[in-house]
C-alpha cells in the first residue's frame, strides 16, 4: 500500500502547487486591474490570505464542515446494526487503525462519501436511501470503496484541492460579478493609462474565466483516476465485484436528487449526486468516471480479485485508451492470489412498500424519533418534540408511555455533536 | 411534523400492517404524505383513479390550513357527488389532510374497495377513537 500512498502524496503536492500558482496569478491580475502595480501586490496577498485561511480551516475542521453541509448525522449501532457490522468488517479487512465514525444522511437519494485527514480520524457517511435500497453485498462494496479512499489518503487530497479550487472559483466569481454589476473601475483623469487599463482588463477577464475551468479539469482528471483505484481496492477487499457493480447500478438508476449536495461537495460522493441531463462535456469535467463504464469494468472481472484482474478488465473495457496503468506497478504483481467469492445467500427481494417503510423509519431514527410498540401490535413513531409523557392507543385505548429519558438522551447526543 | 389544525401539536406516526399514517392525537386528524394514499390502497392505479376524482373547491368558506411540510396554505378539495367531503391538499403536492373520519368517507366514495379491506384496516386502526 505504501507506494500507492506515496504516489498520492506526490501527486497531491504537484496539484497543490499548480493550483496554488494558478490562484496567486489570478490574484495578481485581478489586483492590478483594480489598482495598477500596487494593486497586483495587494491582489497577491489577498489571494494568499484566502488560500491560507481556507487551508487552515479545512485542515482542522474541513471534515466537520463537509458533514454539516451534507446534513449528515452521527448515529449509534442501534440505528442500523448491519451498517456498523459491514463498516467494522471492512475496517478489519483494510487494516484501518481505528473504526471510522458512522454518519447517516436523511435523504432518499442513494449515495455515500468518506472524510477525514488521517485514517485514524475518518468518517463514513451514507444516505438513508442507500441503506434502504442496497442488500448486504452491495452495501459492503460501497463501504469498501469509501474505506479505500480513506486508506489511500484520497480524502486529504480531495479536501485541500477542493479548497484551492473553491478559492479560485470564488475569486473569479466575485470579479466577474463586480464587472457585470459595477462596470469595473473607471480611470478618470488619467487618459494615458486607458490603453494599458484596457489590456489589463482583458487579461483579467480571460484569467478569471479560464482559471476556474483549468483548475477544475486538473482536479477532475486526478479525482477520476482515484475513483478507479478505489473501485479496484474495493474488489480486493470484498472479493465480490458484483456487489459494488450492482450498487452502482442502483445508485445510477435512482431518480432522486441528493438535496444537500452541491458543486463543491459533489466530488466526494461515490457517484455524482447531481444528475445533469444531456451534457456532452460530462466526460471531461466530471469528478467521476462514467458510472456505466465503472460497472462494465467491475462486471468484466474474472478469475480473481487482485489488482491485476481489475487492470485487465479496465483495459478491455477502455480499448485503445486502456493502456494507462491505473494501478501502481508494485500492486500489479501481488504474491498472493485473491480468489473471488460467491454471493451471500440473503438475497431476499424486499417489497416496494417495505423499502419505503425502511427508508422512512431510518430517516426518523436519524432525526431522533423514538419507536414504541403497543401491546395490540400498533407501532408508534414519536417525534422528538412530542410533549406528552403518555398517550392512549387509538386502536385499543391502552395507555402507552413515551420513553422521555430516551428522547432526552437522543436530543442530548445530537446537541453535543452539533456543537 | 405539526398538526395543521391544532398547530404546535406534533403528530405521531402510526404503523400497522405496513400502512403508515401521520396522526394528531388531539383532533384525530390524519395526514398522508405524497404517495401514501396509493400505498394505503395497495394499488398505484386505484390511487391515481381516486386522485383524479379530486376537484378544487374555490367556493368553500372553510378555514384554510397550512401544509405541515412547506407551510404554504393548502387548497380545499371536494370528493364525491352525493356527500361532498372537503379535504385539504398541499398545492406543492406534499400530501393530503383529512379531518377525523374523512379518510373513511373518501374511501367509501370510491368503488374499488370491494371487500372493504382498506376500510376495515382503518376501522381497526382507530377502533378506540
Amino acid at each position: 500500500m505504501w507506494e500507492l500512498i506515496r504516489a498520492n502524496k506526490i501527486k497531491s503536492l504537484v496539484l497543490f502547487i499548480v493550483l496554488g500558482f494558478c490562484l496567486l496569478l489570478l490574484g495578481i491580475f485581478l489586483g492590478s486591474y483594480y489598482g495598477g502595480q500596487e494593486g497586483g501586490m495587494y491582489g497577491f496577498f489577498i489571494a494568499l490570505g484566502i488560500w491560507g485561511l481556507m487551508s487552515v480551516i479545512s485542515y482542522f475542521s474541513g471534515d466537520s464542515i463537509i458533514l454539516m453541509m451534507s446534513k449528515a448525522k452521527p448515529v449509534t449501532y442501534d440505528v442500523h446494526p448491519q451498517l456498523f457490522n459491514v463498516v467494522e468488517e471492512m475496517k478489519i479487512a483494510a487494516g484501518l487503525p481505528a473504526m471510522p465514525k458512522v454518519y447517516i444522511i436523511p435523504d432518499p437519494a442513494p449515495n455515500a462519501f468518506a472524510v477525514g485527514r488521517t485514517p485514524e480520524k475518518a468518517a463514513i457517511a451514507v444516505t438513508a436511501g442507500l441503506l434502504s435500497t442496497l442488500n448486504r453485498d452491495e452495501l459492503q462494496g460501497v463501504i469498501a470503496h469509501e474505506m479505500s479512499h480513506i486508506l489511500n489518503r484520497d480524502v486529504l487530497f480531495m479536501t485541500f484541492s477542493g479548497v484551492l479550487l473553491g478559492s479560485i472559483v470564488i475569486l473569479s466569481h466575485v470579479f466577474l460579478r463586480s464587472l457585470w454589476y459595477g462596470g469595473g473601475r473607471r480611470s478618470s483623469g488619467n487618459k494615458g493609462g486607458g490603453q494599458a487599463q484596457m489590456i489589463l482588463m482583458i487579461v483579467a477577464i480571460v484569467m478569471a474565466i479560464l482559471a476556474p475551468i483549468m483548475a477544475r479539469l486538473l482536479y477532475f482528471a486526478i479525482s477520476r483516476k482515484r475513483e478507479y483505484l478505489a473501485d479496484a481496492s474495493a474488489v480486493r477487499l470484498t472479493r465480490y465485484p458484483e456487489g459494488l457493480a450492482s450498487a452502482l447500478e442502483k445508485i445510477s438508476n435512482s431518480t432522486y436528487d441528493l438535496q444537500s449536495a452541491n458543486k463543491a461537495t459533489a466530488g466526494l460522493y461515490i457517484a455524482n449526486p447531481l444528475k445533469q441531463k444531456g451534457r456532452k462535456l460530462a466526460n471531461l469535467s466530471s469528478t467521476h468516471p462514467p458510472i456505466q463504464e465503472r460497472i462494465a469494468i467491475l462486471r468484466g472481472i474474472s478469475q480473481g480479485a487482485n489488482f491485476i484482474n481489475y487492470q485487465n478488465a479496465y483495459s478491455s473495457v477502455k480499448g485503445g485508451y486502456g493502456r494507462t496503468n491505473i494501478i501502481p506497478a508494485s500492486k500489479i504483481h501481488e504474491k498472493h492470489n485473491v480468489a473471488l467469492r460467491e454471493a451471500t445467500t440473503d438475497v431476499k427481494q424486499k417489497t416496494k412498500t417495505k423499502t419505503v417503510r425502511d427508508l422512512g423509519d431510518l430517516m426518523k431514527k436519524v432525526n431522533n424519533f423514538v419507536f414504541v410498540t403497543c401491546l395490540c401490535g400498533m407501532k408508534f413513531k414519536i417525534p422528538p418534540d412530542f410533549k406528552e409523557e403518555k398517550f392512549s392507543c387509538p386502536r385499543c385505548s391502552r395507555i402507552n408511555h413515551v420513553p422521555v429519558a430516551e428522547l432526552a438522551t437522543l436530543a442530548g447526543i445530537s446537541d453535543v455533536i452539533g456543537k | 411534523m405539526e398538526c395543521p389544525v391544532c398547530k404546535n401539536e406534533p403528530m405521531i406516526v402510526l404503523e400497522l400492517n405496513e400502512i403508515e399514517i401521520d396522526h394528531c392525537l388531539k383532533c384525530k386528524g390524519i395526514w398522508l404524505d405524497a404517495g401514501e394514499l396509493e400505498l394505503l390502497l395497495g394499488d398505484a392505479e386505484k390511487g391515481r383513479e381516486l386522485l383524479e376524482q379530486f376537484q378544487i373547491d374555490k367556493s368553500s368558506q372553510e378555514k384554510k390550513f397550512k401544509c405541515p411540510i412547506c407551510g404554504k396554505k393548502m387548497e380545499k378539495i371536494s370528493v364525491g357527488d352525493k356527500n361532498r367531503i372537503l379535504i385539504d391538499r398541499c398545492k406543492n403536492g406534499h400530501g393530503l389532510w383529512f379531518d377525523q373520519g374523512e379518510l373513511e368517507d373518501v374511501i367509501k366514495e370510491g368503488t374499488f374497495d370491494k371487500d372493504n379491506k382498506v376500510l376495515n384496516l382503518l376501522k381497526d386502526m382507530f377502533n378506540a377513537d
